[in-house]
């Protein structure tokens, strides 16, 4: 299977321009045969959107824009991050996986940041789920950036039988004191190494680029496979394109040498769960 | 403390250069004092936008600081850039001719104020964005002339230390007589910044650092070694100076307001 990550940097609000973006790395992922091409979160319209997320929000049901990305994804499948605006008016930070022609899921995202930098619980609404979904290449998940940063959420597509996790991200780097890259990108490394290694499923992590209000969105897309190695990793900060031939019997083959999934209880865990949630003290 | 050095380059000449860009400027213009922070952000516009496309304004007080024009200087012919000298002298002593005043500060932050007034006019004059120079230690410490030294465009050294920017000025290449110099703001003669702030930069740099950076509470930073009387100067100085962070406060009136709920990014239709 052929995956590409589009290391891009989209710009901020501008619908029209981004739109051209994926349908040029589409072309060029198509001519490739890529089988399943992944763009960041909000790929569509720009992360730093504030009281622009209103204007920029779209009906994957009606608009022109959705149906144009679905008619791309003939032939391949495709992710890409946009605002939803939902039937009931709620708006959302959402990504949409397409294949063949048809929306086969859309994740909205769950965990949104709102501390320090961060304020998207001002601007969305809260995603309520994480499913998993089949698609050509078997099941897989999604989350987008702050979702992914969070382990339970991985344990929710491990739990339900995806082989392939696909986080979309606007990730701003922070710190600089490492080499080559922000702080803040091994955290991203050592996450995606762990999820993979535990989950026995491929992580693809796909991060933006360029900046937006003096932030530095940091790049550093990548791949692991189901052993926790590190497969594919694209450039810290500069925008990049990152191409891979990955073996999804990998995903067996770990999975008969290490039986996390078979030894998995989530029945006890969603009872411990239970308890603890009715046990809340204030 | 420490940074990589030629990391921290890449990213802020990305930042000059994307954020000139985006606002369809391609030249860029500061105000070059023969110091550290100045010298630094001229070495990396250079590298942003190229020596063509800087041009740097040495706006001396008369013979005030010889020095330090010669260093300014320096920096211009080290990089070969187009420059300006505008002697602020004849308008400060028209002003106070007529509004004398003794006080040095009053008359530091004057001159401030008439190079920033100089440096807007010729960034009009000559389609090119002002640079600012201001250091991390400085905007912390409110240490800096509001609508004066701290007025500017995009601010490149704003997230940098003094003692951080000196280890990016050795790996950028800026002449170690600047790099050695002793910070001055320049305001009268044989002035030194940490003769003024009674602290050095290095103490004063670990200090913010942990207060600021790694949100450690006041008693915690004096357990660790400093001064009690050094870290509540320090912290004096911060909430002292936050009005010189901020826009000037509006008073919440109608449903949607400038600096309360009228949240658009900065690089909105950008």
């Amino acid at each position: 299977m052929k995956i590409a990550l589009a290391q891009i940097a989209p710009r901020l609000g501008d619908l029209k321009y981004n739109l051209k973006l994926h349908q040029n790395i589409a072309a060029k992922a198509k001519k490739e045969n890529v089988d399943l091409l992944i763009f960041p979160e909000l790929s569509l319209t720009g992360y730093t959107l504030k009281d622009l997320t209103q204007d920029a929000a779209i009906n994957p049901q009606k608009d022109s824009a959705f149906k144009k990305l679905r008619t791309l994804s003939q032939g391949m499948s495709l992710v890409f991050g946009f605002v939803e605006e939902a039937e009931d008016g709620l708006i959302y930070n959402s990504s949409a996986f397409l294949s063949q022609g048809q929306t086969l899921h859309i994740h909205r995202k769950v965990f949104l940041p709102t501390y320090g930098m961060f304020e998207e619980g001002k601007f969305f609404a809260q995603g309520k789920n994480f499913r998993t979904f089949s698609t050509p290449f078997g099941k897989a998940g999604m989350m987008i950036c702050y979702d992914f940063l969070h382990y339970s959420a991985s344990y929710l597509l491990f739990a339900g039988g995806s082989g392939l996790n696909i986080i979309t991200s606007a990730a701003p780097g922070r710190g600089v004191a490492d080499d080559q890259s922000f702080a803040t990108s091994s955290m991203w490394e050592l996450m995606g190494k762990t999820i993979s290694r535990f989950s026995s499923a491929f992580v693809f992590y796909c991060n933006r680029v360029g900046l937006e209000d003096g932030k530095v969105f940091a790049g550093g897309s990548f791949i692991y496979n189901p052993a926790g190695n590190l497969f594919a990793l694209a450039s810290y900060v500069d925008e990049d394109y990152l191409v891979a031939d990955i073996d999804l019997e990998e995903i067996k083959t770990f999975r008969k040498k290490w039986p996390y999934k078979r030894d998995d209880k989530p029945e006890i865990i969603l009872e411990a769960l239970k308890r603890i949630v009715k046990n809340y003290e204030d | 403390m420490k940074i990589n050095a030629p990391f921290v380059e890449k990213i802020l000449t990305k930042f000059i250069k994307e954020e000139l860009s985006k606002f369809q400027y391609k030249k860029g213009i500061l105000g070059i004092s023969g110091g550290l922070d100045s010298a630094v952000t001229s070495f990396l516009a250079v590298k942003a936008l190229g020596a063509n496309n800087v041009i740097g304004f040495v706006l001396p007080y008369g013979k005030l600081s010889r020095s330090c024009e010669k260093d300014a200087q320096d920096v211009i012919n080290t990089l070969k850039i187009r420059s300006r000298r505008i002697d602020i002298s004849p308008m400060l002593d028209a002003y106070y001719k007529h509004n004398p005043s003794s006080d040095r500060r009053i008359k530091g932050n004057k001159m401030a104020r008439e190079r920033m007034s100089i440096l807007y006019d010729h960034s009009e004059r000559e389609h090119a964005l002002i640079l600012g120079t201001s250091n991390k230690t400085e905007l912390l410490l409110g240490y800096g002339t509001i609508h004066g030294d701290m007025a500017c465009a995009i601010n490149p050294l704003g997230d940098l230390y003094k003692t951080q920017l000196r280890q990016l000025a050795e790996y950028i290449g800026v002449p170690e007589h600047i790099r050695k110099k002793v910070p001055t703001a320049g305001l009268w003669d044989g002035q030194t910044d940490e003769d003024e702030l009674g602290l050095s930069y290095e103490e004063i740099d670990q200090i913010l650092f942990l207060l600021v950076d790694k949100r450690m509470p006041r008693e915690k930073v004096i357990d660790s070694g400093f001064a009690k009387e050094k870290v509540n100067k320090i912290i004096r100085f911060i909430k002292g100076s936050e009005f010189k962070r901020k826009l000037p406060l509006i008073p919440k009136i109608s449903e949607r307001t400038v600096g309360h709920d009228f949240l658009f990014p900065y690089d909105w239709d950008r």
